[in-house]
């Protein structure tokens, strides 16, 4: 225990003799949480649909009128100034300047008090297939709203949504928590990652394998120091979200800060085994932004919805720490879960630390007996 | 002719690299597969319980619709409920869909009411779950009333235009391979000077009789030539393994790879002049791989980046080649669609080209 503290005292030392390094590791996640933040955004701004009214109905006018009253589209005529309208819709198209184009045929209003079926015809721009899908949503849900308030059938699926926890559906919601949890992981993993490759590289790596300390000993003192520092860094980014962004925390904070610490163990841990292994501290700060930062953000969740991966991607998802603390910080921040709700995500947590920290210790060891 | 030799040596040290070597040739293969399965938006299995007080038949024909649907996983169809919220609250399942006898019937007694009550957590899955829904009930009823003669006042017809089936690699695909340009070209560009400097081999080459500006050329030519290499490598998997069409001339994809990669080989440059150490190039240029990828439109569409980063993402090379790219792929547009986009680009990679010459030339006559 004795020996444990001295090196946890040592460890100390050298983080605060590096003020330069200990700034970047506090200034870094702030700057990426900006830009990255920022950058990733569902939410889709008013849809530049074109319009040509051929009819120019009282029906045709109205339609018109509920495609424009909403939130979804800005309407932009089309016949206005052209003598081919759809051909210049589809050109518009084309550049990508319209979203769709809504053509409403010459018998529109007739057919609609006949009875006999008026046809809108609608061009979407398909290339970016998740808009299109939410383009194509919008008109069906317009369309059926304006048929209700001519015919009592078209109203007959009745049907009410309510959104729970992000009414508003803000893409923000889903992405400032997730972005929490990438960067936490990259940042605790890098803390760590070059500890023991610098040692190696400054020499004193045998100073330490010829001093009395179990090699257990070693790796868990170099671990708990910085998890202190992370567990700052987290606070950081979370006041951050939290008063920058307005996400707004539902859960117990104290719950939130227990399964942070968790988290960060394992980064740490990640961190501890490559700089076991790597032979030099490039070496090891590569591998850890590669290790942590590429799959933390294409399989744990983070922007890709998990269950449209095949079996063999889902099950690298399994593998990777962000999967399980998005769960977790999602959970609790968004809808305010209960520690009760994810004890098997923090038993995988922890289960990770221990695997990677036994083998650090055990790799540690079998270099110290025969160095390289 | 002095500057030819120094690309061969240029290329034998790449070549000399072995641990280098699969990061050009495998890796690439490898990426562009990988992210082609990742990076999609297409929702599929969402997990939704449905709850049933309904005991009309229409109720059981439509729950069997949403269960046979690949887009819902349904976990559990159950009659009565739980709190809907506490059920959500454990961030199992996505949806909660309710279905009650309404009191209103009104064409036929067996009128359910449906309700939908989702987890707007993943806004952009709740969104389209819930529409897909709605749009299965929608079907149902619409197929329901043309059995029984009666005809909707309104015919939505939709067309849809260059991605018919509305898959989402035929978007990503394109966006794919201009990342592995990004990526590759980034990293490899950015240690090329600075090991020099670490190798103290830079003063060698300085004494030689080339000027700065060929010893400038001569680091950024091999660059390029595999980083075209890498793109065809990688239009080609994309195109063969994903079946994407690609629809325009590939012409003009070469030329924008060109503009593109003298306007980022120019900043892996200007990096790898900077840097003191290889560890800071490689920092340096995966803040900046990431900086880029994230403000460049590939997952989600730049109009929706606000005001206060656009200014980051309009200087923004990678976006210009994905607009670019994705154009050509997808829609098949000719220059003429597409030129203001190349002029911003070639505007980028000539300032971005002075800037790290002059640099270079500055750090040279040091």
């Amino acid at each position: 225990m004795k020996r444990l503290r001295a090196v946890i005292i040592k460890e100390f030392n050298h983080i605060l003799r590096d003020p330069t390094s200990l700034t970047i590791v506090f200034i870094l996640p702030v700057v990426m949480m900006i830009i990255y933040g920022y950058g990733i955004n569902f939410d889709l701004k008013k849809v530049d649909a074109g319009i040509i009214d051929f009819n120019n109905g009282e029906h045709s006018r109205n339609l018109i009128k509920a495609f424009g009253n909403n939130k979804y589209f800005k309407l932009h005529d089309l016949k206005a100034g052209s003598a081919f309208p759809v051909q210049k819709g589809e050109k518009l198209l084309r550049k990508g300047e319209l979203k769709e184009v809504i053509i409403i045929p010459k018998d529109f209003s007739r057919s609609v008090v006949d009875g006999t079926g008026a046809k809108v015809s609608i061009i979407i721009d398909g290339s970016d297939s998740n808009v299109a899908n939410l383009i194509y949503q919008y008109n069906e849900r317009i369309l059926a709203e304006f048929m209700s308030g001519i015919n009592r059938y078209a109203g007959l699926a009745n049907i009410s949504t309510k959104i729970y926890f992000n009414p508003q559906l803000k893409s923000s919601f889903f992405f400032i928590p997730g972005l929490v949890a990438v960067l936490l992981l990259m940042i605790s993993a890098m803390l760590t990652s070059i500890s023991i490759a610098r040692e190696r590289e400054s020499g004193s790596l045998n100073l330490i394998f010829i001093s009395p300390l179990k090699s257990s000993e070693i790796i868990i003192g170099k671990t708990l120091p910085y998890t202190a520092v992370a567990f700052l860094v987290g606070l950081v980014i979370l006041v951050f979200a939290k008063f920058w962004f307005g996400i707004p925390i539902r859960g117990s904070v104290l719950t939130l800060a227990l399964f942070s610490v968790i988290y960060v163990i394992t980064g740490l841990s990640i961190g501890v085994m490559i700089s076991t292994i790597a032979p030099s501290q490039k070496t090891a700060m590569f591998a850890t932004l590669l290790i942590t930062m590429l799959p933390s953000i294409l399989l744990s969740g983070f922007i890709f919805p998990l269950t449209s991966l095949g079996p063999v991607l889902r099950f690298i998802s399994g593998l990777i720490p962000a999967t399980y603390f998005l769960r977790i910080i999602r959970g609790v921040v968004l809808r305010g879960a209960g520690i009760n709700v994810f004890v098997t995500e923090s038993a995988v947590l922890l289960g990770f630390s221990l695997i990677l920290l036994l083998s650090a210790s055990f790799y540690f060891q079998k270099l110290r007996k025969r160095p390289k | 002719m002095r500057l030819l030799y120094l690309v061969k040596k240029e290329f034998i040290e790449i070549f000399r690299q072995r641990e280098i070597l699969p990061f050009i040739f495998v890796s690439p293969i490898i990426q562009i597969v990988l992210f082609g399965y990742v990076v999609t938006t297409d929702i599929k299995n969402v997990p939704v319980e449905i709850v049933n007080y309904s005991n009309s038949a229409t109720a059981e024909r439509i729950i069997r619709r949403i269960n046979s649907s690949p887009l819902f996983n349904v976990k559990k169809i159950s009659a009565s409920e739980a709190d809907p919220k506490l059920v959500l609250k454990k961030g199992k399942l996505s949806a909660v869909i309710l279905f009650r006898d309404s009191d209103s019937g009104n064409l036929t007694s067996s009128m359910p009411e449906v309700q939908v009550l989702m987890d707007g957590v993943d806004s952009n899955t709740s969104s389209l779950a819930a529409g897909y829904v709605a749009g299965i009930i929608r079907r149902y009823f619409l197929e329901e009333l043309k059995n029984m003669g009666i005809k909707m006042p309104v015919e939505n017809r939709t067309l849809i235009r260059f991605n018919p089936e509305l898959k989402s690699i035929n978007y990503m695909g394109p966006g794919i391979v201009a990342l592995l340009l990004t990526i590759l070209s980034l990293f490899l560009t950015s240690l090329s000077i600075v090991r020099e400097k670490v190798q103290q081999t830079m003063d060698t080459l300085l004494v030689s009789r080339l000027s700065p500006v060929e010893i400038y050329i001569g680091k950024a030519m091999p660059m390029m030539l595999i980083g075209i290499f890498n793109m065809i490598v990688g239009t080609a998997v994309v195109v063969l393994w994903f079946g994407i069409p690609v629809r325009g001339n590939m012409i003009y994809m070469l030329i924008t790879a060109i503009i593109f990669l003298c306007a980022l080989l120019s900043y892996a440059l200007f990096i790898s002049t900077v840097a003191s150490t290889e560890q800071q190039a490689l920092f340096f240029s995966w803040f900046s791989m990431v900086t880029f990828i994230m403000l460049a439109g590939l997952f989600t569409p730049v109009e929706n980046i606000p005001a206060a980063v656009r200014f980051f993402s309009d200087i923004d090379p990678v976006r210009y080649l994905i607009k670019i790219i994705r154009e050509i792929f997808i829609k098949g547009n000719g220059i003429t669609y597409f030129y203001k986009d190349l002029i911003i680009l070639a505007g980028i990679a000539t300032v971005v080209l002075s800037v790290s010459l002059f640099n270079f030339r500055r750090l040279v006559r040091k």
